[in-house]
């Protein structure tokens, strides 16, 4: 299991674009991947509604998590969209 | 099969006329959207369920405890910071289809050189779950679409 811990950019969050980017992305991956909000539970962040029920803010600190032999690719894409401003 | 109602009147059109391709090219999940009429107007809950989120410019309700509905109200409606928009219910709330949610003005927002489109989508769905897209005058609380 791959990890990664990103602070949250975009203006809107993980709402909207951002969210639908990153839904998209994790989507096109074989294994298990999701995102949790600081310490909070893991999600699968295959789903949109599950995404946007975090309710991650700008400025938020996200955990993503990921398996499979692209998961190391994946948390790269998925880091810069969480990025992104 | 789920009903999904139209949230507000105007005209019923095709997602792919969203001008934002977030909704446009369905990467939130189908649906239909709703030009809305230009005049003040509450937009109600498309579906009974539970409010989960709750924005001024957009909600989603839960519907069976599994099915998330998206309203949109515009375009990038985020930008206005909830100016023209009063909730009517609280995050959480359970509500009937028709239960007035959002009173905005939709000519407020198309005054302010955004879109007013109100996008209606299927979160998740896959693109051939929703059936029977309504074309063409609606009113609140008409058919929109079905969601199998």
């Amino acid at each position: 299991m791959a990890q990664r811990r990103v602070t949250v950019q975009s203006e809107v969050g993980l709402h909207a674009r951002p969210a639908a980017l990153f839904v998209e992305a994790a989507a096109k991956a074989g294994g298990e991947v999701t995102v949790a909000k600081g310490e909070g539970t893991p999600v699968s962040a295959k789903s949109i509604l599950a995404v946007m029920g975090l309710d991650v803010r700008k400025g938020d600190e996200i955990v993503i998590s990921a398996e499979g032999d692209d998961a190391d690719a994946l948390l790269d894409r998925l880091v810069e969209i969480a990025e992104a401003g | 099969m789920l009903h999904v109602l139209a949230p507000v009147p105007g005209t019923a059109v095709a997602m792919a006329e969203v001008p934002d391709p977030v909704f446009a090219q369905g990467m939130v999940g189908p649906g239909a959207a709703v030009q809305p009429a230009p005049r003040p107007q509450e937009a109600v809950a498309p579906v009974s369920g539970q409010v989960v989120k709750l924005h001024p410019h957009a909600f989603m309700v839960l519907a069976d405890g599994a099915r998330g509905v998206l309203v949109h109200l515009g375009i990038d409606t985020v930008k206005l910071d909830g100016a023209g928009f009063e909730k009517l219910v609280e995050e959480g709330a359970h509500v009937e289809a028709g239960t007035p949610v959002i009173r905005w003005n939709p000519a407020d927002v198309e005054a302010k050189g955004l879109s007013a489109v109100v996008p209606v989508v299927a979160l998740d769905a896959d693109t051939g779950a929703v059936d029977a897209p309504a074309r063409g005058e609606v009113a609140t609380g008409d058919a929109l679409f079905s969601w199998s």
